[in-house]
């Protein structure tokens, strides 16, 4: 079951199927009880008016009836049969047509009690009503008479067959065309889904950039995530591209340099410190590109990282590496603080600050996590007692890697690394000097929504 | 001063193996983690070199294995990646630094210096012992301020001494840790080291820093200067 189509479809005509056939047996039932109550009326009817036909002689006692009220008593095998049994449950009289049958009647019932039933008697199905009756003779004796009539089931069958295919036959076509609408509902409803799936299919040929819709709201969520999946995916795979580009471009500079070296035949000692150098920038510009091509950039989907715990962390491992050093590092973290993002990204920058503090400050470190109450993002400072950075130096700091020709010696590439991933993520990084007397570094994040 | 390189590069290995020898280390090469793992808990070791990016076993792994198995030496890790998860990860697991390929080897030595005095005790990067000072960083010695010249071989035997000042070393254990293993043990090299080392520290013999104790060793008499 993989489409949601069939699945919709198949649930709905299930239950379609089973609340039509519930009702239709309901009503099918229905129709027989009172179809039934009403054969028993009519029995009872031809009880009272074979009791008014019925005559007595001259001392009161009974006499079956004379003149039958329904000429179908009096035809033989016409389905209507009457008996009239005595106390002794001999048969004291039967109508007419039960002369070629050989159908016993005889049944006994006390005054005023009367009994329904269904009976199968010399191969006929028989609705018989049965009725005790009490008949006071002029000396005042009573004798007991029990009438019993009885009445084919095959006009009752008939009946309640023909209601019961119109039933089924107005059921059936309820159930087609409720199917038809049902199923018209579904394409309609899931249009939007179809819509799309073309649209990513649009997407994935290249036709288009991005879905536009417009979708239902209850697909909005989807659609744009989708759209920042794909707009990641593209800004990724072109950030890619870029760093393939930079990389094969500067690594031609120092190759070029080596390449002309080893044919003017200079010396030994200055080739190999030539070498030297021009290994450490292709180093240099290696980590760069490849630490610039794994960011993974703002990712919608990223789960939040908390800032306090990977400082921590940091700060455990950096305080292992500069044992010999031992700042004194105070945090200030407020642990709600967390970051939309990846946190290898997280990671990087704030080793690379982390890890200059370290580098460059005498011997305190302060570093501060804390809700941006301006734009309601995140600001983190780190800051340290050491020579600081002059502002004019910044822009080379940060220009660094991104200008891999202008070499500023002495300065590793972290800061200008770390500034790279901040952008990325639509972040910012400030430098000002820190009461402490060396650099304060602070990182903004906006709201990432 | 015996020490461990797991590296799954054989042209580095072989080179890390070459220098470190040359500046007069004890050296076992392993070339992957298990070999690695077999090495650091069956040697006495001062120190491992571990790759993060192993065979077999990953140098997070060994590294956590070691640990769990009591091997407290320092322990640098190589990093090809240089990203800081693989660096606090490594440095959590239980590594005591970290250096990034490629690398100086003089960075290298640099910081297996550090290491190696740091877990002997010592804070500092300079060791001083009465009006002896020994400079790990620069590698140079100084007796009340007067330059000292010692070769390489001269040097490590007294970084071993004043790493553990007021110790009894024995021969073997000096030898063991200066020397390849294979190294004809009953020459009197050692000997002739030391004496040596007494003449130039000691031109006047008002010091004698180096003590022989018969049949036991040697000792650096000279107590750590305080502060």
């Amino acid at each position: 079951m993989h489409s949601l189509h069939s699945r919709l479809l198949l649930t709905a005509s299930l239950v379609l199927a089973g609340f039509l056939g519930a009702t239709g047996l309901a009503l099918d039932k229905a129709f027989r009880v009172s179809a039934e109550a009403a054969m028993q009326e009519r029995l009872q009817s031809h009880i009272y008016a074979l009791l008014a036909a019925a005559d007595e002689d001259t001392d009161g006692r009974m006499l079956p009836p004379q003149q039958l009220p329904e000429p179908r008593f009096a035809k033989p095998d016409s389905g209507l049969y009457a008996a009239i049994t005595a106390d002794g449950g001999e048969t004291l009289w039967h109508s007419g047509s039960l002369t070629w049958q050989d159908i016993d009647l005889n049944e006994r019932q006390n005054p005023g009690e009367r009994r329904f039933s269904r009976l199968a008697r010399a191969g006929m199905q028989l609705y018989t009503l049965a009725f005790g009756v009490a008949w006071e003779d002029n000396a005042g004796t009573e004798s007991l008479y029990t009438y019993t009539v009885a009445e084919d089931t095959s006009v009752f069958e008939a009946e309640v067959d023909s209601f019961r295919s119109t039933l089924w036959r107005w059921l059936g076509g309820m159930a087609l065309a409720l199917l038809l609408v049902q199923g018209f509902i579904l394409r309609w409803g899931l249009r939007p889904l179809r819509s799309v799936t073309a649209d990513l299919q649009q997407v994935e040929k290249g036709h288009t950039d991005r879905l536009h819709g417009p979708y239902p709201r209850e697909l909005s969520g989807l659609t744009s995530s989708l759209n920042s999946l794909i707009e990641h995916s593209k800004s990724v795979q072109s950030r890619y591209r870029n760093s393939l580009d930079d990389l094969a471009h500067t690594l031609k500079t120092p190759l070029a340099i080596l390449q002309s070296s080893h044919a003017d035949g200079s010396d030994a000692d200055a080739d190999r410190v030539l070498v030297r150098e021009q290994v450490e920038r292709m180093d240099e510009i290696i980590s760069h590109q490849l630490q610039r091509a794994a960011v993974s950039g703002r990712a919608t989907l990223a789960k939040p990282v908390a800032v306090g715990k990977v400082v921590d962390r940091l700060v455990h491992s950096l305080n292992k590496v500069y044992r010999e050093k031992q700042p004194t590092v105070e945090l200030r973290l407020d642990p709600s603080v967390s970051f939309t993002g990846d946190e290898a990204d997280l990671m990087e920058v704030l080793g690379n600050l982390l890890d200059n503090a370290y580098k460059y400050c005498s011997s305190v470190i302060k570093v501060c996590v804390q809700v941006d109450k301006h734009s309601d993002g995140i600001e983190i400072s780190i800051e340290d007692d050491g020579p600081g950075i002059a502002p004019e130096q910044v822009d080379g700091v940060l220009q660094r890697g991104a200008r891999m020709d202008e070499t500023i010696p002495g300065q590793g590439i972290g800061l200008s690394m770390a500034n790279e991933i901040i952008t990325l993520y639509g972040g910012r990084l400030s430098f000002a000097a820190s009461p402490l007397g060396g650099a304060l570094l602070r990182i903004n994040f906006g709201t990432t929504d | 001063m015996h020490i461990l390189v797991v590296e799954d590069e054989t042209r580095l290995r072989e080179q890390l193996r070459d220098q470190l020898r040359q500046s007069g280390y004890v050296v076992d090469v392993a070339a992957d983690g298990e070999e690695g793992l077999y090495f650091g808990e069956q040697y006495p070791l001062d120190l491992a070199i571990i790759d993060i990016g192993l065979p077999k076993l990953s140098g997070i792994e060994l590294i956590r294995r070691l640990r769990s198995h009591d091997r407290h030496f320092p322990i640098l890790i190589l990093t090809a990646r240089g990203n800081w998860q693989d660096k606090v990860e490594g440095l959590e697991t239980g590594a005591d630094d970290y250096l990034v390929k490629p690398f100086h080897f003089e960075e290298l030595e640099a910081r297996l210096n550090a290491l190696l005095r740091r877990a002997s005790g010592w804070s500092k990067p300079v060791l001083d012992c009465g009006p002896i000072s020994l400079d790990t960083g620069k590698q140079s010695i100084t007796v009340s301020g007067n330059a000292v010249e010692l070769t390489a071989f001269e040097y490590k035997v007294l970084e071993y001494l004043m790493l553990h000042a007021g110790e009894v070393i024995s021969k073997t254990e000096l030898t063991d840790n200066i020397y390849e293993q294979d190294y004809d043990r009953d020459s009197n090299v050692l000997e002739v080291f030391i004496g040596r080392l007494r003449r130039k520290l000691d031109p006047d013999n008002t010091l004698t820093p180096i003590e022989t104790l018969r049949g036991r060793g040697y000792r650096f008499r000279l107590q750590a200067n305080a502060g």
